[in-house]
């Protein structure tokens, strides 16, 4: 009989009031490993009402202190590296490198929130008019939640934790309710951190909990990652409710290949930018646009090295891509490529029925390579959050260009190319949030926000840098007179 | 482990590599190098975890572990240099198909341990 997962709520390990639980799977053997309960609304108002107790006593511990809670909490993740890996493998379907990768990426993060004693720092002036100074001081907001996705399960709540309870916040986490094992394990994590009860709470489910998040009074902000539909339901809900809330959406991110970038090289790194998770990632590549002659290089180049690659079970260390996160989305996956056949699309490697030996249960979809891709249909305009690269042709860089800033998304865009002018072009004009010049994964570190335009994000400020310390701060001007 | 397609795969088996060493050296008394082989074993290990890069990962082609397959039955002095020529070959092969410098440097420096 498997477990049942708990809610972590006033420094405690309890269980939810829940009679509605989540299967959790590992994705390409199929072995039920938890359940995940779909928490209530009273279970989210305790987690709120310990982390309103808590906060007062939070703020005013000395950010000098709070910052080397987070020293310690990298220690301890990096003395777990491997276990929190294995974790995000196996509930994930990722690959170890992949997870890897993930959780290093999680550790920066914490990097990054050791710095707010001096991000939070403020400025002044003195004689704004005679004998009065004036000066700004940032202070923690209040209890602030992230509803994180099923694709980063580790990485993706510690783009938020760290930094808000080191500004003094406190925090409740959601995880995605199909992936909540690596966060199990973080909050056993902060557990052994002996941080002050309510400080720091973990509230497992699905919408019901992400609702009563949203909706309750003690909560100042929300973030979110997830798709852009409920990034927009999100963004509604919070303001609505007089919340902050930074949304980060959906994407269907482009690729330019220029005639003069070296193809075999940029097809290598396409590769990990397309297949990468197997393509469950929000800076995915999802459609790469060959310019000119380079359409018909990059197809064949890219035809040659996606069937080269290598799918199996994560856990194994020669395994190049691992698996989708359900059944559900194979389903979903296969349907689109379906479509997008019947569109007139060319199908050069199908991924459809793909299987692994051994794992003949396991989630698979094959990378799938789709060429001749025409505007506004389904693999030009929808997300497909699965292992599939589409194609696209365009005369010129101009006409890349315009193919590229059509999409209603703006998380990310790269360009492949050796020509400075292009680069700085593609950089100028085009309507993402993140953009490679010779990167398919532009993925901000830690320091830097998080970018995504469009229907890729809902919100002011996003995730990540300096645009966390705003999010998670209040600025308070103070003007003084002595007389 | 048959193919060294991937980042975690090359570090992994330098990482089995060191630790087989290290125990094949302490069963024939040589005290220091199984020591040495042990402390680049925990080396390579901080290497891997501090220098995956997700937005880099790329496959690696042209690695095979059976070409460095060591044979550590015998403790003379010739199948202890075997043994680590097989070594030093490995960190010279692996070494420029890793994209992370740092981590290319970590295994150059194995090498040349190995061939020193």
């Amino acid at each position: 009989m498997s477990r049942t997962v708990q809610n972590y709520i006033d420094g405690e390990w309890v269980d939810s009031g829940a009679s509605d639980l989540f299967p959790v799977h590992d994705p390409a053997t199929c072995e039920l490993l938890a359940k995940c309960p779909d928490s209530t609304a009273e279970d989210v108002d305790a987690a709120v009402r310990s982390a309103r107790a808590a906060f007062e006593e939070w703020r005013s511990t000395p950010v000098l202190v709070r910052a080397q809670y987070m020293h310690h909490f990298k220690v301890m993740v990096e003395e777990n590296f491997e276990k929190v890996s294995q974790i995000v493998v196996r509930e994930h379907g990722k690959t170890m490198d992949e997870a890897r990768g993930e959780v290093r990426r999680a550790i920066e993060s914490i990097d990054f929130a050791m710095s707010v004693p001096v991000l939070m720092r403020s400025d002044g002036l003195e004689d704004i008019s005679s004998g009065i100074d004036e000066t700004t001081v940032r202070q923690p907001a209040g209890v602030f939640a992230a509803i994180t996705p099923f694709n980063f399960p580790f990485m993706v709540p510690l783009w938020f934790l760290p930094t808000a309870i080191t500004c003094g916040n406190t925090f409740i986490l959601k995880p995605s309710p199909q992936t909540p094992l690596a966060t199990e394990y973080l909050f056993e994590m902060l557990d052994e951190l002996d941080l002050p009860e309510g400080v720091v709470n973990l509230v497992n489910g699905g919408a019901p909990s992400a609702t009563a998040l949203m909706e309750h009074p003690g909560v100042t902000g929300v973030s979110f990652v997830g798709s852009s539909a409920v990034a927009q339901i999100i963004y509604e809900t919070c303001t609505r409710n007089g919340k902050r809330v930074q949304a980060q959406g959906g994407a269907k991110n482009y690729i330019a290949v220029m005639p003069d970038a070296d193809i075999e090289a940029s097809v290598k790194n396409i590769l990990g930018a397309a297949y990468g998770c197997a393509g469950q990632r929000c800076l995915a590549a999802a459609v790469a646009v060959g310019v000119g002659d380079a359409y018909n290089q990059l197809k064949d180049e890219l035809a040659k090295q996606v069937a080269e690659l290598k799918v199996g079970y994560g856990l194994d260390e020669t395994t190049q891509m691992g698996t989708v996160i359900s059944d559900a989305a194979v389903k979903r996956i296969e349907s689109m490529i379906g479509q997008s056949q019947g569109e007139g699309a060319d199908v050069v490697v199908d991924g459809r029925d793909f299987n692994v030996d051994g794992y003949e249960n396991g989630s698979w979809v094959g990378p799938t390579l789709i060429a001749d891709v025409q505007p506004n249909t389904i693999m030009a305009t929808e997300e497909v959050f699965g292992p599939v690269l589409s194609l696209m042709k365009a005369d010129d860089f101009d006409e890349a260009v315009d193919i590229i800033n059509q999409s209603r998304y703006g998380n990310a865009a790269s360009i492949f190319t050796s020509n400075g002018k292009y680069a700085r072009e593609f950089k100028y004009s085009v309507n993402a949030g993140n953009i490679g010049v010779n990167i398919g994964v532009a993925a901000p570190s830690a320091s830097f926000p998080f970018g995504g335009q469009k229907d890729s994000f809902f919100g002011d400020l996003h995730g990540q840098g300096m645009d966390s310390i705003e999010f998670y701060t209040e600025r308070k001007i103070v003007i003084e007179r002595w007389v | 482990m048959a193919s060294l397609n991937t980042f975690g795969a090359v570090f992994t088996f330098a990482i089995e590599l060191e630790a087989r060493l290290s125990a094949y050296y302490e069963s024939i008394g040589e005290t220091d190098r199984s020591r040495a082989a042990d402390k680049r074993r925990k080396k390579l290990e901080r290497v891997r975890r501090e220098n995956v890069v997700e937005i880099t990962l790329e496959p690696i082609a042209g690695l095979d572990a059976a070409d460095y397959a060591l044979e550590l039955s015998d403790g003379s002095a010739d199948a202890q240099a075997a043994a680590a020529g097989i070594a030093a070959r490995f960190y010279r092969e692996a070494a420029p198909k890793i994209n992370v410098r740092a981590a290319q440097r970590a295994l150059e420096r194995c090498g040349k341990e190995h061939g020193s």
